[in-house]
């Protein structure tokens, strides 16, 4: 479980969070939604720690971020899987040396191992036969599942997601969500997924939050959404044609 | 300005600080110390010695042409390039070389690893990323450029000797009695040094410039030529400093 209270965040005098309260769920995927610029990465980079709020605390189980050291976050970011928006698969290694990287460093693992284990992380993504091929001569969407297969090394406790459907085509992006999704259940993780794309929402949203020029406007889940009152939502939502016409019964 | 001056040094003290942690496993850093050793260091021996051999020919010529004197006995002409290798060019020179070289290598890496997110991705790991990133390097590069500058000097009087047997400027013997005459192994102590903390300053500060960049791919070639500039203007700084420190 994570919880967000009251969390501000400013730049140059800009206000971009405005007093946010959330809470995430474990075996669920929760969603941060909201147009581009309107804090949501902000928002996911306070929350794993790499941007500190003005004010208001973030709590990973019953222990706040404020109040941990920094051998505490440490330990507490091994728990942490995250996929960044462009992969951010480390170009000096190999597919296969990329998902063992968090595992030489923190276990004890003999090689084999570490490579058995990579291997079973793979194949959980559907990535088979591409162990040393490098980043680069792989395909946007492969590059997607290899950075949820580093991110899952660990077995960790919370898995954030940044776009993670961004630059992929439909049936890729889908099946990256099913994928999220489906790791999300079986490991009992608690998922944060930062979108703004309505396919994802609708297919795996368990639990939304829409963030709109730094406040949390609405909270609900996939069922709930294509029903909301809030007009800014409604506004978003309808950008997209298929939300438009079964809100609108077409 | 002086602000911003001062912000950027206090900013490179605390990125030392970081890079110089323990590492969280040293069969990890060994096995990068080997890697950036044959990436940085041994890389650069083509270079250096290309040049080396140039300009200890050079050298020879223009000491010569300047020493036409029949009083004065030709074996000076050796002891001369011998001194002006030791002194200045393995180190100093060597270390402007490198750093256009080793300096835009280190910024370029890391400032795309950086807007790539790579390095954010390390730190959520867990991982210190400037230790990983950053400490083997400059381990790797204060500990043997040494080497570079010992192989340098001796490439220089090569180079040197090459030219007298080509030209016959000098008879080879008095050159030959130049390069051995009232040696003082004090100069070569004093260059490795050099050496060692110019390319401490090149790795260092090509990282911190890397570490930081922002912006793009625009960004990561602004911190690259900064972290040249910088560096290249701190060598002769420091040239200074020390020759005044260590020989006088």
């Amino acid at each position: 479980m994570i919880k967000v209270e009251n969390l501000y965040k400013s730049f140059d005098g800009v206000e971009v969070l405005k007093g946010i309260n959330v809470e995430y769920e474990p075996g669920k995927c929760n969603m941060i939604i909201g147009a581009s610029g309107s804090g949501k990465t902000v928002l996911l980079k306070n929350l794993i720690g790499l941007m500190t709020p003005d004010s208001g605390e973030i709590s990973y189980g019953d222990r706040r971020l404020s109040e941990m050291h920094e051998d505490e976050k440490r330990h507490l970011r091994q728990k942490i899987g995250i996929l960044f928006q462009g992969s951010a698969l480390f170009d000096f290694a190999t597919v296969i040396e990329n998902v063992m990287f968090p595992m030489e460093f923190f276990t004890d693992w003999s090689a084999a191992q570490r490579r058995e284990r990579a291997q079973y992380c793979l194949e959980k993504v559907n990535v088979i036969g591409s162990d040393n091929k490098y980043p680069n001569e792989l395909s946007g969407g492969m590059q997607k599942r290899v950075g949820i297969a580093r991110a899952i090394a660990l077995n960790p406790e919370y898995l954030f997601c940044d776009e993670p459907n961004s630059g992929l085509d439909p049936y890729t992006s889908i099946l990256i969500d099913r994928l999220i999704s489906d790791l999300t259940k079986e490991f009992n993780m608690t998922t944060v997924v930062n979108t703004h794309d309505m396919n994802s929402i609708l297919e795996i949203g368990d639990k939304i939050g829409f963030i709109s020029k730094g406040e949390l406007k609405w909270q609900g889940d996939r069922h709930t959404i294509l029903q909301t009152d809030c007009r800014e939502l409604r506004d978003f939502v309808c950008a997209n044609t298929l939300a438009r016409n079964i809100i609108e019964g077409k | 300005m002086i602000r911003k001056f001062f912000e950027s040094i206090g900013r490179y003290i605390l990125f030392l600080k970081q890079v110089f942690r323990k590492p969280e496993k040293w069969k990890i850093f060994w096995r990068q110390f080997i890697n950036e050793s044959d990436k940085l260091i041994l890389s650069s021996i083509l270079l250096v010695g290309v040049i080396s051999v140039f300009i200890g020919g050079v050298l020879v010529i223009q000491t010569a042409s300047n020493l036409e004197n029949p009083i004065i006995d030709k074996m000076y002409i050796g002891y001369m390039v011998r001194e002006s290798l030791i002194l200045e060019f393995c180190s100093t020179m060597v270390a402007l070389i490198l750093a256009g070289k080793m300096g835009s290598n280190i910024a370029s890496e890391i400032g795309s690893m950086r807007i790539t997110e790579q390095i954010d991705a390390m730190d959520m790991m867990g991982v210190n990323s400037a230790g990983f990133l950053v400490l083997p390097k400059i381990v790797a590069s204060t500990l043997l450029s040494p080497l570079l500058m010992l192989l340098s000097l001796a490439l220089g009087l090569v180079g040197g000797w090459i030219v007298v047997e080509a030209t016959q400027i000098i008879p080879s013997a008095s050159y030959i009695t130049g390069i051995k005459a009232f040696y003082n192994g004090f100069y070569i102590f004093y260059s490795c040094f050099k050496m060692s903390l110019f390319c401490f300053m090149i790795s260092s500060i090509a990282a911190f410039n890397g570490y930081y960049a922002r912006g793009g791919s625009l960004g990561v070639g602004r911190s690259s030529t900064q972290a040249i500039v910088t560096v290249s203007i701190l060598i002769l700084l420091m040239d200074l400093v020390v020759t005044q420190l260590m020989l006088y």
